[in-house]
């Protein structure tokens, strides 16, 4: 309301403006006005005459200028007087005075609703980061803490606070770095340090990292009993290849587990696979968490064609642009988890030729391959 | 409600351009007081309108309030406030908005102060003021508004580019637009009188100080300009003939002849077709370069728009206003009469002279800047124009305008006497001489131009100061009553002698700091020293630093002159943190009117950094001089003659009988 | 003098002056104009030694090697061809490798670049326009955003 009554106040100043002098301008006097320019002529006459006073010009050159400027004078003065006599039109000042009237108003409230956006309030930033929290998007509440951890960056709470929210905004990777500054200032705690693994385990694409694995097992050393790292490490096993530890894990896990619980469906699912196919589903490149989702829908068929997909992805991929070690290891291992043996024996070939002439590299190869039981021929 | 109230002041203020272009000039066509009466109104309702619509940005910017599209693009809640504000005009849609607002403050500034001027030429001016201003708030609104808002407000900007991060930006965007949107008011004349018919010396007179007020702010904007680049950008160079700094030097030389013939057309009515094309093509040349800025045609810089939208909108502008105003006068001009005669060796002539190599100079800029362009355009070559065409045009067309300088205000009006005038300027004359012959002594025969240069630097400045002392007869009254009479000179008088002292100081800083620079590039170690024009310059070694927003790796350097402690300096290297964008501040020291100059070059990493030190002798008179100069438009300003709005002619008369009695 | 003899001064020293200056400008666009030149331009045209050009181009990865005394050297691509590059002096704030950059100077007698001033792009969305036009023409960019590779 502020903002139309102020609106309605601008646009009457302006068009008073406009209709103001229209209104008074029938008093104004002509006669002064018309003769602006034989006052500039009498003032150079003027100047003339102070010149020569000076001595910075003589008398000869004064008479001169005099003359001419004289001439000007008296050319201005008989153009004003034939000038003069001023005409008034009723019907000219009528459209002058609408347009100030109504043109005017129209055209800037026409234009401001085409182009503006009346009612959209001033958002400064400080009042937006001070209003209260349950007013305020997650966006803003995020970025006040994070204002806050700029300034405070040892505040161990603060990245406590934070890091669960960076996961739920699916930003893994900063939360698992929140985590690990609230670890490294406040000490481990098991819950942190099992989040911090999730998080980490979540940044690279459901890989249980060596970081996020050294994590979990400090929980577990921590909390023995603690099940959500305990479950993290066996789908670690499982990826890792070992497949009779896996079992191993998943049936202490379940043992005593109370049925209902969330997460006994999973683990269940995790150790029928393992069962059936002989060993776990390697989780290459990373399922993310709607195809972890839909595999715990699918049949078996249907996941080992998932599997198969993302397998030979990474295949294409390792074959046209290359490769870290890493990446290949994974190739093998998913070939030889599929069963796939001469599949796995030429992805070790072309990894092999790939990093020939680097000996670090191939010597970590070759070891992963020996594990795998790949002969290299 | 801030944000939206600037928008719709903006708004009105455009409702009212279109009244502005129509209301005022139907009166003074039809000789309807009531109808020129609304301009004066107008005009400063319209600036108002405008300067409520830019301090509802600004606010917007020192709020961070990231609803605005402009301010998120442009602004972030970390920067130094000083920052935030200068920040508004430090883009395309904020400059722009300031571009407006200070062509509606010329309209306002003539509507109040234009009281000396008849009512009809008063009401026409501010007519065709308001149609620029109106084909500019339409650009503004329609391509480029700075009140675009957002719906879903994002909690951090994208900061302002790093360069423009300085306090020289701050003020040299501002003066710059004053000089070459302040052209517009006489552009705005010198298009109404043709309108009306209505050129002679009384129109030169009205438009002087307009033109003078212009002028000053482009030289001390352009100034500016030079300095910010010259210890902004860390390559030590002060002028980069960059299209950009063409674009708005190319105003200041037409702008510069303008002035200069517009005294011709007051005193002896003669010029008046010339002056009148030059005040139309003075303000043209400021358009073409707001396009080129604007438009983003150039590679440069300033180059910070990118959008052919703009571009074709300006373009189109640039023509309407160039082709009409130029159409108008091929129409009008020749039914003006001839006005006084003169000799060729008179002050006239040498006016003239003036402004042939005034307007020479703008041409050989005007081909250098637009040359590539064109060139790309038709046969998609692509060229650079750099220095060497420049100083090759440029200079040459220079050198005989600074020899003729001091002659101009002593030669005598109608039929002047060159050898009289040259006797007047024999101390000049010995000066230079002896400061040429000097400075071969000191340097010897390596550099030949350098000492001619300084020879004629001397010459300009010496040439003004002689003009002066002459003019009261210093020698000839005694110094008492000579005091005396130096405060009875005209304003103007003073103005041209000031100016033309200027312009000395300016060359005498050009020459020197261009011939006699030492520079050297090195790798230092902490504890390395290098020697330069007698100053010895230890690094001591480098440190990280963390500013606001920025990191920097800055360096620390002792400078010492024969042992003894002159200075420390701390040139860095900044990293701004939003952009992940590099820049280099420069270590500068002043002693006397010299610099010594170190930039940092990238570090490599085991302490050693490449290091740009460079003495430049006498630098700083290049922008000393451009003060001095635009401190003579501000003299001819004050002339009493000149004044804006002066007394009434009955009242006028009376101070007038009084003068004489100084 | 009568005033047909004033005019004719008048208008005959207008004349000299713009004669003059127009001379002058045509000389210099002759004489001092520089050239833009992409690497492959360079390997394909036979460039006169000794005339001022400018190159421009990617700075080739890995190619950068500083030297003491503030000697540089780099490789200029447009990923058809290379051309080696030597400057001393200070890079500017934003040369980086795999970045757009223009070099001004000379070709030495070893087929190696003398450059006396290097330009790069001036900020994080500008590529100078003679760079982003000569990688289109060898077909490597496509307007700002990634390399093709899939």
């Amino acid at each position: 309301m502020m903002f139309w009554i102020l609106i309605a106040l601008t646009t009457g100043v302006a068009a008073l403006a406009v209709l103001v002098p229209l209104a008074r301008g029938a008093k104004v006097q002509t006669g002064a006005e018309g003769s602006a320019d034989e006052a500039v002529y009498r003032e150079q006459l003027e100047a003339i005459d102070g010149e020569l006073k000076r001595g910075l010009i003589d008398e000869e050159a004064a008479e001169a200028a005099r003359t001419e400027v004289a001439r000007r004078l008296l050319a201005a003065h008989d153009k004003n007087q034939a000038q003069s006599g001023k005409q008034l039109n009723g019907r000219r000042l009528k459209l002058a005075q609408l347009t100030g009237l109504l043109l005017l108003p129209a055209a800037a409230l026409g234009g401001y609703l085409l182009l503006g956006s009346p009612g959209q309030p001033d958002l400064p930033l400080e009042a937006r980061l001070s209003a209260p929290a349950d007013q305020q998007s997650v966006d803003v509440l995020i970025a006040r803490v994070e204002r806050h951890l700029s300034q405070n960056p040892e505040d161990g709470e603060g990245w406590a606070v934070i890091a669960p929210v960076y996961l739920s905004q699916g930003q893994p990777q900063a939360s698992a770095r929140a985590y690990a500054n609230a670890i490294r200032i406040l000490g481990p705690r098991p819950d942190w340090l099992t989040d911090f693994g999730e998080a980490l385990t979540m940044a690279n694409e459901g890989l249980v990292t060596a970081d996020a694995h050294r994590a979990f097992e400090q929980a577990v050393s921590m909390d023995a009993t603690a099940v959500k790292p305990r479950f993290f490490l066996a789908i670690s096993l499982g990826q890792e290849g070992k497949k009779a530890e896996a079992v191993q894990a998943w049936n202490n896990l379940l043992e005593g587990a109370d049925e209902n619980a969330a997460w006994v469906h999973a683990a269940r699912q995790q150790l029928a696979a393992l069962e059936e196919n002989g060993d776990a589903p390697s989780q290459l490149r990373g399922p993310s968490q709607e195809d972890i989702a839909a595999s715990q829908e699918m049949g078996a068929d249907d996941r080992q064609a998932m599997i198969r997909g993302m397998v030979s992805g990474l295949a294409d991929r390792l074959e046209k642009e290359g490769g870290s070690v890493e990446e290949w290891n994974r190739l093998m291992q998913a070939y030889t988890v599929l069963g796939e043996k001469q599949n796995a024996e030429d992805a070790f070939a072309s990894a092999a030729s790939a990093f020939a002439d680097k000996p670090d590299e191939l010597s970590e190869i070759k070891d992963a391959a020996r594990k795998l039981g790949l002969s290299g021929s | 409600m801030v944000v939206e109230f600037g928008h719709y002041a903006l708004v009105l203020a455009f409702a009212l351009t279109l009244v502005q272009s129509v209301v005022p000039l139907w009166g003074a066509l039809t000789k309807d007081e009531r109808l020129m009466a609304v301009a004066t109104p107008v005009s400063v309702v319209m600036f108002l309108l405008v300067l409520a619509s830019f301090g509802a940005l600004t606010i917007a910017y020192l709020n961070s309030d990231f609803s605005v599209l402009n301010v998120v693009q442009n602004s972030h809640s970390a920067k130094p406030l000083l920052y935030k504000f200068t920040g508004v005009w430090g883009n395309h849609e904020g400059s722009m908005l300031l571009w407006v607002l200070i062509l509606v403050f010329f309209g306002a500034l003539v509507g109040v102060f234009g009281g000396n001027l008849p009512s009809d030429l008063k009401a026409a001016t501010l007519t065709v003021q308001g149609w620029v201003t109106a084909g500019f708030v339409l650009f503004l609104l329609a391509t480029s508004n700075p009140f675009a808002r957002v719906a879903h407000p994002p909690i951090e900007g994208a900061d302002l580019n790093p360069i423009l991060q300085d306090i020289g930006l701050a003020i040299h965007p501002p003066l710059l637009y004053i000089g070459y949107v302040g052209f517009s008011i006489t552009f705005s004349f010198a298009v109404a009188a043709l309108i009306l018919g209505r050129i002679d010396a009384a129109w030169a007179r009205w438009v002087r100080p307009w033109t003078l007020l212009a002028w000053c702010f482009l030289t001390l904007g352009i100034a500016m300009g030079s300095y910010w680049a010259y210890y902004e950008l860390g390559w030590g160079g002060w002028w980069f003939w960059d299209p950009v700094e063409n674009a708005s030097f190319m105003p200041w030389l037409a702008g510069t002849a303008l002035l200069h013939s517009a005294i011709v057309m007051e005193k002896r009515e003669a010029l008046k077709v010339w002056t009148v094309l030059l005040a139309i093509f003075t303000f043209s040349l400021s358009l073409l370069g707001t396009f080129l800025v604007r438009s983003g045609v150039l590679t440069s810089v300033h180059a910070f728009a990118t959008d052919p939208a703009r571009g074709v909108f300006i373009l189109t502008l640039l023509c309407i206003f160039i082709g009409g105003s130029l159409a108008l006068y091929a129409w009008r001009a020749p039914m003006l009469k001839q006005g006084g005669i003169f000799a060729p060796i008179s002050r006239e002539g040498g006016l003239v002279l003036n402004n042939l190599f005034l307007t020479a100079a703008t041409a050989a800029v005007f081909v250098g800047t637009l040359y590539p362009l064109v060139l790309d355009a038709i046969t998609g070559e692509k060229i650079s124009v750099g220095a060497p065409f420049f100083n090759l045009t440029f200079g040459p067309l220079m050198i005989p305008l600074l020899i003729a300088v001091p002659y101009g205000p002593v030669l005598s009006w109608k039929r002047g006497d060159l050898l009289a005038a040259t006797q007047r300027l024999y101390a000049a004359m010995g000066l230079a001489l002896v400061m040429t012959l000097f400075t071969f002594w000191l340097w010897g025969m390596e550099k030949v131009l350098a000492p001619l240069g300084v020879g004629l630097a001397v010459w300009v400045m010496a040439g003004a100061i002689s003009e002066i002392v002459t003019r009261v007869k210093f020698f000839e009254i005694g110094p008492k009553r000579g005091f005396a009479r130096l405060w009875g000179l005209p304003g103007s008088a003073w103005g041209t002698a000031v100016a033309h002292f200027g312009v000395g100081v300016t060359v005498l800083g050009i020459v020197t700091a261009s011939a006699f620079q030492v520079e050297h590039i090195v790798t230092m170690r902490p504890g390395d020293k290098v020697e330069v024009s007698g100053y010895e310059v230890t690094f001591d070694g480098a440190a990280p630093r963390r500013g606001p927003n920025y990191t920097e790796e800055v360096g620390h350097f002792t400078v010492r002159r024969d042992g003894a402690y002159v200075t420390e300096l701390d040139p860095s290297k900044r990293v701004y943190t939003a952009r992940q964008m590099p820049t280099t501040e420069a270590g500068i020291h002043t002693i006397g009117f010299s610099q010594l100059y170190l930039s940092l070059g990238e570090g490599r990493g085991d302490g050693a950094v490449d290091v740009r030190v460079y003495f430049k002798p006498l630098i700083t008179l290049i922008w000393i001089g451009s003060v001095i100069m635009s401190l003579g438009a501000l003299f001819s300003m004050a002339d009493r003659r000149l004044r804006i709005g002066a007394p009434k002619p009955a009242a006028r008369r009376k101070t007038a009988s009084l003068a004489p009695a100084e | 003098m009568t005033r047909k003899q004033r005019r004719l001064t008048l208008i005959g020293s207008a004349g000299v002056v713009l004669a003059v200056a127009l001379g002058l400008i045509l000389f210099a666009l002759n004489d001092q104009i520089v050239f833009f030149q992409s690497p492959t331009d360079i390997t394909q045209k036979s460039i006169p030694q000794g005339q001022r050009i400018r190159l421009g181009g990617l700075v080739e990865e890995d190619s950068v090697v500083r030297s003491d005394n503030a000697q540089v050297s780099f490789r200029v691509t447009d990923t058809a061809n290379v051309i080696d590059v030597t400057y001393k002096g200070i890079l500017p704030d934003l040369f980086r490798e795999g970045q757009g950059v223009v070099t001004e100077g000379v070709i030495g007698p070893d087929g190696v670049f003398v450059a006396d001033s290097v330009l790069a792009k001036h900020d994080e969305n500008y590529m100078p326009k003679e760079v982003a036009e000569a990688l289109k023409d060898q077909g490597h960019w496509q307007g700002g955003e990634e390399p093709e590779s899939q």
